[in-house]
């Protein structure tokens, strides 16, 4: 049987191949060894690449690993290459995706009711980008479709998992302490002027 | 105070309220409400003239304000001590709190996007260079090769029948109008005002092309270009032209 280190490096050259997020599930099976052992290697793994000053680092999402370049190489990276930089999502689409994220499995009735606003075109959009999907239906009168996010909602918001979101009761703390100063737009501010 | 300030695009009701709540530095459990409620109908107001399909939820809202305001004139019952848990505020206000923990995981969610776009990952490798499959599609067995081209011919067999079916649609698209001008045409080519009913009929084997000149004998009998005349039943029936200006008509038409 293969030891430890050569586990790993046939671990790192997997992820560098696969490309997107490797399951630790499938390069367990790869290596024949368990699932949990794979995945102490993994995070093993994660750990030596994030403190060591590699270019590359790995990122885990819901369980798989892939690599990602490290955040303090982006300016150099856009000079290089610049890339096309993906459209941020709205402030609609990402009140109603918070609201999903967070209340899962929910309905669209649900989100109108949080939101006050009809929510359907925005749900579709968030379906379209593949951020979140129907996960089944509720018991409810009428059987509405429930809806929940996907791995990919994890991975391009860089979440581990959906343990990672801040308890929805402390969140207007934690926003307010990690940025005190920022007024999202200038109306606020004349509040203060006055 | 007065002040004007640049009216956003708020996502919703909710979002309005808050803000202007915000705005005037007022305790959400303590909403003034008659002033919240005439902050907001005005700012309503100046939506409307931008956007005047402004959506209906903000209407409902200002409903609710209007209620509510009418409700706390109204004194409340019970001690002062229960004044909390029937103040008519309540509902709204929870409403609002839950609203406003949404708009701040929006805003963890818009940080986390942000910084996220900073990471950069790669597509899987292309490994076909490796596998020695490129040439896959030849190794296909000549039989089911053979199947799928023969699929593909009647697949296009059905197409051309189709067709053949659209085009014959296409030329049924002939008029009235068209079939009366034929039928006068015939009697000025043979040089007659009398023709047997059956005369029009004998180049005629498909039944629209028969009820098409029925049809159009028809019209020429109401328009009385021609006069009929049958002697018995199921007997030829004798069509004559009626001369005069109504066949001008017709002619003219055409």
């Amino acid at each position: 049987m293969p030891n430890r280190n050569s586990i790993k490096s046939a671990f790192e050259s997997m992820m560098f191949v696969w490309g997107e997020p490797l399951d630790v599930k499938t390069a367990a099976e790869v290596v024949n060894i368990d699932k949990k052992t794979a995945y102490e290697y993994f995070k093993e793994l994660k750990q030596e690449y994030n403190d060591g000053e590699r270019g590359l680092a790995v990122r885990e999402t819901d369980g798989a690993f892939q690599f990602v370049t490290r955040a303090e190489n982006f300016d150099y990276l856009q000079r290089l290459c610049t890339p096309v930089k993906e459209k941020r999502l709205s402030q609609a689409a990402l009140e109603v995706l918070a609201i999903i994220a967070y209340r899962q499995p929910v309905t669209k009735g649900e989100i109108d009711v949080i939101r006050g606003v009809k929510c359907e075109r925005v749900v579709e959009g968030l379906m379209r980008k593949g951020l979140v999907e129907e996960t089944g239906r509720s018991s409810a009168i009428g059987r509405p479709v429930l809806y929940g996010t996907t791995r990919n909602f994890l991975r391009q918001f860089d979440l581990e998992s959906l343990r990672d979101l801040p308890d929805i009761d402390d969140i207007e703390d934690a926003i307010h302490e990690s940025a005190p100063d920022e007024s999202p737009d200038g109306a606020e501010q004349i509040t203060f002027l006055k | 105070m007065s002040y004007k300030v640049k009216i956003d695009n708020f996502e919703g009701p909710f979002d309005l309220l808050c803000y202007l709540i915000e705005s005037a530095e007022m305790n959400i459990y303590d909403i003034r409400v008659s002033q919240i409620t005439t902050q907001y109908l005005s700012y309503i107001d100046e939506m409307r003239l931008r956007d005047p399909a402004l959506g209906g939820e903000f209407m409902v809202l200002a409903a609710t304000l209007i209620e509510l305001k009418s409700k706390m004139l109204l004194p409340r019952s019970g001690p002062a001590g229960d004044r909390d848990e029937d103040d008519p505020r309540n509902e709204l206000v929870m409403k609002l709190l839950e609203y406003r923990k949404f708009k701040s995981a929006a805003a963890f969610l818009s940080e986390r996007e942000e910084r996220a776009g900073f990471l950069f990952e790669k597509p899987g490798e292309d490994m076909q260079t490796y596998t020695n499959d490129r040439d896959e599609y030849l190794r296909m067995d000549p039989e089911r090769f053979a199947r799928a081209f023969r699929s593909f011919l009647s697949g296009k067999q059905r197409v051309e029948e189709m067709r053949n079916i659209y085009e014959r649609t296409e030329r049924q698209r002939e008029t009235v109008e068209s079939r009366i001008s034929l039928i006068t045409g015939m009697f000025a080519l043979k040089k007659t005002r009398k023709l047997g009913f059956y005369e029009f009929l004998k180049a005629q084997n498909d039944r629209f092309e028969k009820v098409l000149t029925f049809i159009a004998l028809l019209e020429m009998i109401r328009g009385r270009a021609v006069t009929v005349k049958q002697r018995g039943s199921f007997a030829e029936i004798t069509v004559e032209l009626c001369g005069g200006k109504e066949m001008s008509l017709y002619a003219k038409q055409e």
